[in-house]
């Protein structure tokens, strides 16, 4: 029996490299990022680090850049989800009428995007919305006569956020929709079919409900990534105007790497963990009750 | 209704009138799938062009393609590496990949395979940081790369990427569905777990180690964040950190950066049309098992 344990105890050295790793590099930040928020520690400042237990959190909810950077946090996420959950929806959808080779062509089609690096795709936007040079104003100036203020309006900043990271985040929850709709039972639209269901019909109350438990897992992955935008706003807008589209990662990014304030940092951080988390919560109780 | 149900098959009435609006569908689709291929293809036709061209925008088409742009990108290895970055991200991400795929490849083997002790547990902690986001990790691991003395090296990007849980979920739930009875009878012809493991398992699991590594390979090249906090000189950067710079130095010149982004593009989708497969049904397959 003795043996027989320490066998069991044994086979943890397939396990060891890993947890190593796990323990090093996200479970311990974890924990000492959570203690490090509970410390005045700024590396510009010669004063050595000191503990102020909730300083920072109170800090942060009296600080305007914090509140300003989680309304464009929000007004993003708000935007984004819907948008991007929805075209993914309906591509899905389309696309699982297709058959056979064409589908997959057209499924890489709409993918590809999503493949780029932000550096590529910032460059890429930030052309496009040049007030001037841009591809957008240049057309809307040559059929329209009129430009649109991509960088100088907060309300056209957003929306030019949102644009580009629907385009390019929306190929991963197509393709895990199209594989949610590929494994709907065929019998169930044809039972619905046969009982004189039209399309939108079967759409509404055969597939989506089945569909619910992928649809309630896209949600709230798209969710928690548009949480953390920061690429987006730091090559195309950076961050303006005024810090209209600051998120709250590129917050965080701007107190620990450009005024080196480390402790403040990790309890912004912590507090945006707190958020997605509640947020999931949250979405996963709505969409499971219903 | 009198005809008998056959499963697996539409009814024959439905066929008809649904070919005209699958057609309407197709069409819609189609011109859905260029629209979001064509930010990616005006990359490379402006790419293409003299400078002239891209100011004064007179077409989509380069007039006179010329290589100009990609020259002069290639041109100056002192100011801008790009060769050299190239290499940096082919490295880093290669030994990321290899890294991720031998380390949760051990650990997910013990999880699903062997009678450790509280593995339940250990499992269910692993799956549970999937909901971390990575940006909360990201003061604290710049302290403890610090304090390693790792900071501005290629480890810093290697290291830390081993700890991410979701390979060792991916793994975990493709071991678990190869039968048993293989192993069994190797045990008692004498080998050893980790010979089963080795000359067994592996080789009977190529298609989700591929897809991990593919996986990991694109996350890490596509990687922004951690390059540019954790490296320092230029000589080390990756092509999406190295690109972004160049950017700034030329943001008004953008055959110029759109060349670079070219440059860094190409082998992603080199990758993407190699492995469509493997990408898509990896992401597809992460949304469905849980």
């Amino acid at each position: 029996m003795t043996g027989r344990r320490r066998q069991d105890w044994l086979g943890y050295l397939f396990v060891a490299p890993y947890l190593l790793l796990f323990g090093a590099f996200l479970v311990g930040p974890l924990l000492y990022g959570l203690r490090l928020s509970l410390f005045r520690w700024e590396m510009l400042n010669a004063t050595p680090p000191a503990f102020i237990g909730l300083g920072n959190y109170r800090e942060a909810f009296s600080d305007p850049n914090f509140w300003k950077a989680l309304w464009a946090t929000l007004r993003m996420v708000v935007w984004i989800t819907p948008c991007t959950v929805l075209l993914a929806l309906f591509t899905a959808l389309g696309l699982h009428s297709l058959r056979g080779r064409r589908q997959g062509l057209y499924r890489a089609a709409y993918f590809v995007p999503t493949m780029l690096t932000i550096t590529v795709v910032g460059i890429l936007w930030r052309w496009f919305y040049h007030p001037d040079l841009g591809l957008f104003n240049s057309c809307l100036q040559a059929w329209f006569g009129l430009k649109a203020p991509w960088f100088s309006d907060a309300a056209w900043a957003t929306a030019a956020i949102v644009i580009m990271t629907v385009w390019w985040t929306m190929g991963g929850p197509m393709v895990i929709l199209l594989a949610g709709l590929q494994g709907v039972p065929v019998q169930y639209a044809e039972a619905a079919t046969l009982d004189g269901a039209g399309p939108l019909q079967r759409l509404w109350y055969v597939t989506l409900p089945i569909l619910r438990p992928v649809l309630l897992f896209t949600v709230a992955l798209n969710t928690i990534g548009a949480f953390q935008i920061f690429g987006q706003t730091y090559l195309v807008t950076r961050g303006g105007p005024e810090y209209a589209t600051r998120t709250l990662v590129h917050l965080i990014y701007d107190t620990a790497f450009q005024n080196y304030r480390l402790g403040y940092a990790a309890a912004l951080s912590w507090l945006m963990f707190l958020l997605i988390g509640a947020f999931a919560v949250m979405q996963f109780r709505m969409l499971r009750e219903r | 209704m009198k005809t008998p149900r056959r499963f697996g098959s539409r009814p024959d009435r439905a066929k008809p009138a649904g070919m005209g609006r699958l057609t309407l569908l197709e069409a819609a689709m189609l011109l859905g799938g260029l629209l979001f291929l064509a930010p990616i293809a005006i990359i490379v036709l402006t790419a293409l062009k003299p400078d002239s061209e891209i100011v004064h925008f007179g077409s989509i088409l380069p007039r006179h393609a010329t290589l100009a742009n990609f020259g002069r990108v290639l041109a100056t290895p002192e100011e801008f590496p790009i060769a050299r970055w190239f290499a940096n991200s082919v490295l880093v991400s290669g030994a990321t990949s290899l890294l991720v795929v031998a380390v949760d490849a051990l650990a997910a083997y013990g999880l699903a395979r062997l009678n450790l002790p509280g593995k339940r547990w250990v499992f269910g902690l692993i799956v549970a940081t999937l909901m971390v986001p990575g940006q909360i990790l990201l003061t604290p691991v710049y302290l403890l790369l610090a304090w390693l003395g790792w900071l501005d090296t290629y480890q810093a990007l290697i290291v830390p990427a081993g700890a991410g849980a979701f390979g060792v979920f991916m793994l975990h739930q493709f071991f678990l569905a190869i039968p048993r009875d293989i192993e069994e009878a190797a045990m008692i012809d004498g080998c050893s777990r980790l010979r089963i493991f080795l000359q067994i398992v592996l080789p009977l699991s190529r298609p989700a180690l591929a897809t991990l590594g593919i996986f990991t390979f694109v996350g890490s090249w596509n990687d922004f964040l951690g390059p540019l906090v954790f490296l320092d000189s230029a000589e080390k950067y990756t092509l999406p950190v190295g690109v972004a710079i160049f950017q700034s130095s030329y943001y008004t010149e953008y055959g110029l950066t759109l060349a670079a982004g070219v440059i860094c593009t190409l082998p992603i989708l080199l990758v993407f049309l190699a492995f469509q497969r493997h990408i898509i049904e990896g992401i597809a397959m992460s949304g469905l098992k849980d």
